[in-house]
């Protein structure tokens, strides 16, 4: 009950934030050079033929009957028709919406995996050689443009040792999965490299506390004061650089998008910007900020569940 | 200070350490998952870019054309030459002597829902085509009247000749759509639409593939030898060539030029470079100073090494150009490029009192590797005759608003031919006004305009030809842009793929594909 209500006020919170940033998007959008008629009729069009769709784009109107035109369509879920797909935005971006939700999703439960065990090991080992190894490497992975990591990794497990799919979603579940691990995995890495550091130096902080101690002296054993105390206190403070971390990822994808060819909506953004094509614009914009407020979301009651102090409230 | 504090897990769980390894171990590998044989292949091809839309009379995106010649015919289409047409739907066709009258007799032909091919289809399409929505309608606005004699005879009508009409019923917006099922669906029959050609859409995940299945009923026997193609868009030029190479896709088009040579020695692939209907060039704005003189124009022409570009960009995958046409149909040999001649550039600039040289700009695409190789050869050769040019990117999707505009003074572009007539092109880069004030550059020469005239009311023959190659001397001559050069279209498949091809028009026929 308490949960349903904050998740009611939190999206409550979101009709204010959406108006604003739709506004921002739509004035955007329209002080950029270029018309969309123009770019596409290309080379091919007249000037007749320009006015001709530009009318019939609905471009010819006011600026604010545009934007009430714009709230309508939104209102009513199709968000308008694109102007490059000559259809309604709304369907193609839920088309998408799933395929992004899988790679982020994925990526961040790998970026989960790989935390916990190597956070673990970098603060048990404390300016030792694994914590230096682990720090070296993520750094490293972290450092190096997804881009040519993506196609390294190609190069490598799909090229000389074919293990892996070069890109492409695949059939069905399973299959998508197996499809999506590359990409999944080098976003992982990203986000790994930041919660591995974190998670270490409250591991570390944790260790020195003294409940600890008095844990370990009424006689509890070490991997229980480990699991039990020292890993659930330290978490807290990863999970929200994990939050804001996939929020990022969400519409920060589009170059893993590009090498792995998944249609995901940060590549769609990426060239429907660069069509003007702004209600599927501002579609994806309004998409954005309901991913991220909703992660912001989880973030919030994951907290709560890892910190018995936090209230839903 | 260090790890001693906290040995007490160091120490006393070597089973524990044990677990974390294993643990970090699994996060790496574990979910790689189980490694399953790839499916039985139907044809799958890899292009850089979706279909944005399947309706002919909207679409002006290469992958949203070269994807409905798949699935639409039309009356009549290019050779696989691209230097005449042949019989499409229409099984023959007669022009009347004075060009006013064209006469088409249909084949027998069914849509891909078994219903028979009617002249009923073919007014409806075209009409549609020539109509209020279509962005193609002063293609086929010429014709005026349509009279359906029988249901496979059509009679089309014209005010005045309009020689390039023949040509342009071979476009992919002339393409014969199933009239009742256009009307009854609207908009959502081009979702999956389909026709009388060789392939209909099966299932389109947008931006991931679009999945063709073979047209049972389709005409010509025997074809496709497939029983599905799969268009795939992997936008990443790199990832196309790797995924051919890991054989998930049987063939790609487009491969970056510094990797085609690597491919061509690979010994599981097809190599070819087709010979597209398009042209690589520099407009130069000619309300501006200096380049409003003619002999400035051609010591720009004279000081460029386009040999030198050809060799060292595109790796020899193209041609230097003499002229703003692509090399097709009526083409003048006679024509060689400006020669490189740093001299003779500077003597003309001198002559029209540059001595010193001058500052100039150029827009050039960011974000295109070709492009920014080219303008930076192009930056060094002007160098050389006392021209520093200087590089102003600027997004694609911008650049034609800004030529448009007149804004600019130089700017690196090309032009690409929808047809294999010269007709539409000339029109486009050499006709002031018409259709973009020649290419935006401003040059205007009253011959020029004449013949253009002239030769859309000239039945087609050496005559016609004559005026396509004074035109083609003229343009040569005022130079209203630097002539770069023909690029070519690489394009791949592996060995197991027989006949697919890349066509000057830039498209591909699935049809004749056989899979080995």
């Amino acid at each position: 009950m308490v949960l349903l209500k904050f998740t009611f006020g939190r999206l409550l919170q979101l009709v204010p934030v959406l108006l604003g940033i739709t506004l921002i998007a739509f004035l955007l959008l329209r002080v950029l050079p270029g018309d969309p008629a123009t770019l596409i009729l290309g080379s091919r069009g007249t000037a007749e033929d320009i006015a001709r769709l530009t009318t019939q784009l609905g471009l010819d109107r006011p600026l604010w009957q545009q934007y009430l035109e714009f709230l309508g369509d939104m209102l009513r879920g199709s968000f308008g028709q694109s102007i490059a797909y000559h259809t309604a935005v709304g369907p193609l971006i839920l088309e998408r919406l799933w395929t992004t939700l899988a790679l982020v999703g994925f990526s961040t439960v790998l970026a989960v995996v790989m935390t916990i065990p190597f956070a673990l090991m970098a603060a048990l080992h404390k300016g030792g050689v694994v914590d230096h190894a682990i720090k070296v490497f993520f750094v490293v992975m972290m450092s190096m443009p997804a881009f040519w990591l993506g196609v390294l990794l190609v190069l490598l497990l799909s090229i000389a040792f074919p293990i892996f799919p070069v890109s492409g979603l695949g059939e069905g579940m399973l299959d998508g999965l197996y499809h999506l691990f590359l990409p999944a995995f080098i976003i992982a890495l990203g986000t790994a490299a930041l919660t591995i550091r974190s998670l270490r130096s409250s591991l570390i902080d944790v260790l020195k506390a003294d409940y600890i101690d008095t844990a370990l002296a009424k006689g509890l054993r070490a991997r229980r004061v480990l699991l039990a105390h020292v890993l659930r206190n330290s978490l807290i403070s990863t999970i929200s650089v994990l939050g804001v971390h996939t929020s990022w990822v969400i519409g920060g994808t589009v170059v893993i998008e590009a090498v792995f060819a998944i249609p995901g909506l940060g590549y769609l953004l990426l060239s429907s910007i660069a069509a003007r094509d702004y209600p599927m614009v501002q579609g994806l914009t309004v998409t954005f900020a309901v991913l991220v407020v909703m992660i912001n979301l989880i973030t919030d009651i994951a907290y709560a569940a890892a910190d018995p102090r936090v209230k839903l409230s | 200070m260090g790890a001693h504090e906290y040995t007490i897990f160091g120490r006393s769980s070597r089973k524990m350490r044990l677990g974390l390894s294993a643990a970090a171990m699994f996060a790496v590998l574990a979910t790689a998952g189980t490694v399953w044989p790839a499916q039985a292949t139907d044809l799958k091809v890899a292009i850089a870019s979706d279909a944005l839309t399947l309706d002919p009379i909207a679409s002006s995106d290469n992958a949203s054309i070269w994807t409905e010649l798949l699935i639409f015919d039309q009356l009549v289409r290019p050779s696989k030459s691209g230097t005449k047409l042949e019989p499409g739907l229409a099984e023959k066709w007669t022009v009347s002597p004075d060009g006013l009258e064209y006469t088409f007799t249909l084949r027998d032909a069914k849509f891909a829902n078994g219903e028979a091919v009617t002249a009923d289809d073919v007014v409806y399409s075209l009409q549609r085509a020539a109509g209020e929505k279509s962005d193609w309608a002063r293609f086929f606005k010429p014709i005026t009247k349509y009279t359906v004699i029988d249901a496979k005879t059509i009679k089309f009508n014209l005010d005045k000749p309009f020689t390039p009409l023949l040509n342009n019923l071979a476009m992919f917006s002339a393409s014969i759509l199933p009239k009742k099922e256009v009307e009854a669906k609207g908009a959502d029959f081009f979702q999956a639409p389909f026709g009388s050609g060789p392939f209909t859409v099966k299932t389109w995940n947008h931006g991931e593939k679009i999945v063709l299945s073979k047209n049972p009923n389709y005409w010509q026997a025997g074809k496709p030898a497939v029983d599905e193609a799969e268009i795939q868009v992997i936008a990443e030029d790199n990832s196309r060539v790797l995924k051919l190479k890991a054989g998930e896709v049987d063939a790609i088009v487009g491969i970056p030029f510094n990797q085609v040579s690597q491919l061509k020695s690979d010994p599981d692939l097809n190599v070819g470079v087709a010979d597209v209907f398009r042209i690589e060039l520099v407009q130069l704005n000619t309300t501006k100073k200096p380049f409003d003189d003619e002999r400035v124009r051609q010591a720009l022409n004279y000081a460029v090494d386009k040999d030198a570009i050809v060799k060292g960009v595109l790796r020899g995958n193209g041609k230097a150009a003499a002229t703003a046409l692509p090399i097709m149909a009526y083409h003048n040999e006679e024509l060689k490029p400006y020669p490189h001649d740093v001299a003779k550039a500077k003597a003309l600039l001198k002559e029209a009192g540059y001595e010193n040289g001058f500052k100039a700009s150029m827009l050039v695409q960011s974000g295109d590797v070709t492009y920014r190789q080219v303008a930076s050869a192009l930056q060094s050769n002007l160098k050389d005759i006392g021209v520093d040019l200087q590089l102003q990117g600027i997004e694609s999707s911008s650049q034609f608003s800004t030529t448009k505009s007149g804004n600019y003074e130089m700017s690196l572009s090309y032009a690409s031919s929808d047809t294999i007539d010269p007709d539409q092109i000339i029109g486009f880069t050499s006709i002031n006004p018409e259709r973009a004030n020649a290419f935006h550059t401003q040059w205007k020469d009253d011959r020029v305009n004449a013949l253009y005239e002239q030769e859309r009311q000239t039945l087609d023959g050496p005559e016609r030809g004559a005026m396509f190659k004074e035109m083609e001397q003229r343009v040569h001559d005022g130079a209203p842009f630097i002539f770069l050069y023909h690029q070519g279209m690489p394009y791949a498949s592996r060995k197991n793929v027989e006949g697919f091809e890349v066509l000057p028009t830039s498209n591909y026929r699935l049809e004749d594909v056989v899979m080995k």
